[in-house]
């Protein structure tokens, strides 16, 4: 499993490196999150539209790089077309577009929606009595943004126990509005909370596997650009940056010598 | 029109499962027996208007057709992005049905006026956009759109007129009087009710819509060798039907100025020459030289 996170780095890095395109540090953090969430979830890449799949919302749509690597390692489609990120006639934009890319539920960019649209799913599939669960990815910088609050309270008060919130705690607010500890404000607004090393896959898959009686929070501790010293490091000024042909390079091998 | 809001979708709701109705704390009493019958289909969700809408597209699309209520400006210009995104980008439908609208809470100032939700839901693409008159016409029109997958606006009013607009059919609008002087006003919603006795007497053509996206643009477009005089209490109808090419048309409604007073419905449409006096003086003034004030 550490081989194939390192592997969807690697290929975040070529192609932002070929397109030019992407959040880089920040798709980094999310990668163990993503393969867990797979891990756990009922789904098929050969059918996407699995009547009784599982369901995936990346709120955080400016990931969506590291969500193309993902599901394209799961067999969704074929890497080499991700190439094309952020290309014109591309189906593979910066943001994803749910009509064009398999796997992808929900079309989402502008921060504070996707949480609010798997809160919808999740209370459709209560409705139904069906079992389905939903999952959804956000960011700690997505959190200043009320609307997910709003989420979690409704969350919370339907007692949505088929929803999982994956918090990605990387600190990326670090230099403006705080939310210095997201598991307790988690807590206050009715949901049940784990706190894990979001690059451990283990206990990663094991808290995305539990069974709770609320709207479960799942706080993953991230670290932004995991896997790279150089974004680590670096973090702010690689927010929206590619590498050209020779950082590319140093950063592979920073990836490959696991620096971090 | 609430009463009978509640009483269409309650119809729908014994034979289609996939209705919901989701309140944004009002209409709450309206709905009780709705709660009553179908409690896991019913929530009233409080005031979170944004959510509201992320909810209704969730719900949507995982095959349910949400009705999603509250008051207008809240649910409309608050919730923009929402609808924007949420509905209309990722093309998962819903049912936005609001109250208030226009002056509707005259009493409660400019924050509770409402009179760009037509104008600014109309740029949405793949967005439904109707402002139903009369009771009749919001039955027809829910019953007609609210399972299309599309997301649709429907204006309430507590001022609905009483008129026999005939048939309605989604999309086009209707010609209610016709006259021979080369005049012809047009308007929509619960307005006719002034605007019908207002010209009472008075040569010129009437043409009265429900549906503002898409506008019946045939229909106008056959009245483009005349004078239009669009009389409206809300914007979005004068730029609907000056996206029809090759028309000379006239606007008698809002100013770009805050709405400030209180009062009722009717002091406000008084204010703004929207009374039946006060659309009667622009019809005339329109037969007469051509001008409005």
């Amino acid at each position: 499993m550490n081989d194939l996170c390192t592997k969807i780095r690697a290929n975040i890095l070529d192609v932002s490196h070929t397109s030019g395109h992407g959040h880089v540090p920040t798709c980094f953090s999310v990668v163990e999150c993503l393969i867990a969430v797979y891990a756990v979830m009922r789904h098929d890449p050969a059918r996407p539209d699995l009547a009784d799949r599982d369901l995936f919302v990346l709120s955080k749509g400016h990931a969506a790089l590291a969500h193309y690597s993902t599901l394209a390692a799961l067999g969704y489609f074929d890497a080499a077309e991700v190439d094309a990120f952020g290309a014109f006639d591309s189906r593979f934009g910066c943001h994803a577009d749910r009509l064009k890319v398999p796997g992808v539920e929900v079309s989402t960019g502008s921060l504070g929606h996707g949480i609010g649209v798997a809160v919808g799913m999740a209370l459709a599939e209560k409705i139904k009595g069906s079992g389905r669960r939903v999952f959804t990815l956000i960011g700690d910088g997505e959190s200043n943004e009320g609307t997910v609050w709003e989420a979690a309270m409704v969350a919370a008060d339907q007692g949505l126990d088929n929803l999982t919130i994956v918090y990605d705690f990387n600190g990326s607010q670090s230099r403006c509005l705080q939310i210095p500890n997201p598991a307790e404000r988690f807590a206050a607004f009715g949901c049940a909370v784990s706190e894990v090393d979001g690059h451990d896959l283990a206990a990663l898959t094991a808290a995305l596997a539990q069974k709770t009686d609320k709207p479960h929070a799942v706080i993953a501790r991230t670290v932004k650009g995991q896997g790279c010293k150089t974004l680590v490091d670096e973090v702010f000024a690689w927010h929206r940056r590619s590498p050209d042909a020779d950082t590319l390079a140093r950063l592979m091998e920073e990836l490959n010598a696991g620096t971090v | 029109m609430r009463g009978r809001f509640k009483q269409t979708v309650t119809a729908l709701a014994e034979t289609d499962p996939r209705v919901v109705v989701l309140l944004g704390d009002v209409s709450v009493y309206q709905f009780r027996d709705f709660q009553d019958r179908w409690p896991t289909r019913f929530y009233n969700m409080g005031i979170l208007e944004p959510t509201l809408i992320s909810v209704t597209g969730g719900l949507s699309a995982q095959g349910f057709h949400p009705f999603t209520h509250t008051i207008a400006p809240f649910l409309t210009e608050r919730s923009y992005e929402q609808i924007k995104l949420d509905l209309c980008y990722n093309q998962f439908g819903g049912n936005i049905v609001t109250c208030g609208a226009s002056f509707d809470y005259a009493w409660d100032g400019a924050t509770h006026h409402a009179y760009t939700d037509l104008a600014i839901l109309r740029l949405l693409p793949g967005m439904e956009v109707t402002q139903p008159g009369s009771d009749d016409e919001l039955e027809a029109l829910v019953r007609s759109q609210y399972d299309n997958g599309r997301p649709t606006y429907f204006r309430l009013s507590d001022h609905p007129h009483a008129i026999d607009t005939g048939p309605t059919e989604f999309g086009k609008g209707v010609v209610l009087k016709r006259g021979s002087s080369g005049v012809t006003v047009m308007t929509a919603g619960p307005l006719l009710g002034n605007v019908l006795p207002a010209v009472e007497g008075l040569d010129v053509t009437v043409v009265y819509f429900h549906t503002l996206k898409p506008i019946d643009a045939e229909l106008v477009a056959s009245f483009a060798d005349t004078r239009i005089l669009v009389v409206h209490d809300a914007f979005g109808l004068r730029e609907a039907i000056n996206e029809v090419p090759g028309l000379r048309t006239w606007y008698h409604g809002l100013p770009d100025a805050f709405c400030g007073w209180y009062g009722t419905l009717n002091d406000i449409r008084a204010r703004l020459g929207l009374d039946v006096g006060g659309i009667r003086d622009a019809v005339t003034r329109m037969l007469a030289d051509g001008t409005v004030p």
